[in-house]
């Protein structure tokens, strides 16, 4: 009885450290997107939908930034890692619409080509990518080795 | 294998922060790039064209260079054939320094002219097409494209010969005066001779006569020609060859007939 009740509560105090992790990070990430915006703020009136996509990228991947972290210590953190590499890869391609941009105000029309950007963003979407699929590997090795013991 | 991977993590979230830090500042610094516009000029140059300078002052206050400036005119007709085309390129604006440039575009007015006789007695539209690029930060590309239309205005718009005022002059020749009349809707003053060939019914140069022309750009002009005509060769009809030579382009013969 004495076991169950000791390992009922480390299991919940080691719930409660991923979970104030898992807050302290998407916090931190939020309040690195807020100062981010302040600068960008101006730029939302002339870039029709810049605020909703900048929005829904962060709010998509403090989520599975959150939820990675409470599935900390076991495989599905590393899916959910590789999930956030994919989703920033594949949102940036789309909502760059290839790397440039485009806008026409009036007479003028503008054009920004922002691919050099896409593909370095791109490259470390891979990495994390390749990252997270490596943890995995590790993972599952260690347990392997551990179960073998 | 805990610690290369902890590496390459490090050096993700390293390289993301950076990535983030300088698009957005490179985005921000935009903001900062003042351009301002000088009075344009047009001036004669020593090979008789006609240069249109446009001062451009560039103050980059931003927080990096700008690299790879550019501006590109290009005139086409209405047809859209082009006309001209000036470039003007600097490859860096240093960040808190302020520039001005000058594009400049030459107008060959005598080719234009040449090929092109409707734009000497008809006002046109013309359509520009001006292209800004430049790099911002030196390394992200951006070009605003602007389509505007623009007046030429005919430097001998409505071009019309009077009727001729016959006199008898001596007892060989009549005295025979032309009036002219046209607007000058260019942007340039014209100040030039018109030679007048007077031809008669069976293609006979009966006389020529000349005349100065000074007619300030946007202005009217009236004036004639005066001629001594063989009275033996002097038919009802005919017709009179009209050229007429300034600094800027020589154009003849216009034919206009007459009776």
């Amino acid at each position: 009885m004495a076991d169950t009740d000791g390992g009922f509560t480390k299991n919940l105090r080691k719930f409660t450290f991923r979970a104030l992790k898992a807050t302290i990070k998407g916090a931190l990430f939020y309040a690195f997107y807020f100062v981010l915006w302040m600068f960008l703020a101006p730029f939302s009136e002339l870039i029709p939908g810049l605020q909703q996509m900048v929005e829904t990228f962060v709010i998509v991947y403090i989520i599975l930034m959150v939820i990675g972290e409470l599935a900390s210590d076991t495989i599905f953190q590393y899916f959910f890692n590789a999930a956030k590499a994919l989703f920033v890869i594949s949102y940036f391609v789309l909502s760059l619409n290839g790397g440039i941009f485009g806008m026409t105000f009036e007479n003028v029309s503008l054009t920004i080509d922002i691919r050099l950007f896409l593909v370095v963003a791109m490259l470390l979407g891979l990495l994390g990518f390749a990252k997270s699929v490596i943890q995995a590997v590790n993972y599952m090795n260690t347990r392997a080795e551990y179960k073998s013991l | 294998m805990n610690i290369p991977i902890r590496m390459i993590g490090i050096a993700t979230t390293f390289f993301w922060i950076f990535l983030i830090i300088f698009a957005v500042s490179a985005l921000y610094s935009v903001k900062d790039v003042r351009f301002d516009f000088g009075e344009p000029q047009i001036n004669p140059t020593s090979d008789n064209e006609l240069l249109f300078s446009l001062p451009i002052i560039i103050e980059n206050t931003g927080y990096y260079n700008i690299g790879f400036f550019n501006v590109t005119t290009e005139i086409w007709d209405e047809e859209g054939s082009p006309i001209m085309r000036g470039t003007t390129f600097t490859p860096v604006i240093k960040k808190y320094d302020r520039i001005t440039i000058t594009h400049n575009m030459t107008i060959e007015v005598d080719d234009l002219l040449q090929n092109y006789q409707d734009y000497l007695f008809n006002d046109v539209e013309l359509r520009i097409n001006a292209i800004v690029g430049m790099s911002v930060a030196e390394v992200i590309p951006v070009q605003a494209v602007a389509n505007l239309s623009a007046f030429w205005g005919a430097p001998l718009y409505d071009f019309r010969l009077g009727g001729i005022d016959l006199t008898v002059y001596n007892s060989t020749h009549l005295r025979a005066v032309v009036p002219i009349g046209f607007e000058n809707h260019a942007f340039f003053d014209l100040v030039g001779n018109m030679q007048l060939r007077m031809y008669n019914s069976t293609d006979s140069l009966l006389s020529e006569g000349e005349t100065l022309i000074e007619a300030w750009h946007g202005s009217p002009y009236s004036g004639s020609v005066e001629l001594y005509v063989s009275a033996a060769g002097a038919t009802a009809n005919g017709r009179f060859e009209m050229y007429f030579a300034n600094p800027f382009f020589t154009i003849g013969p216009v034919v206009v007939p007459y009776g």
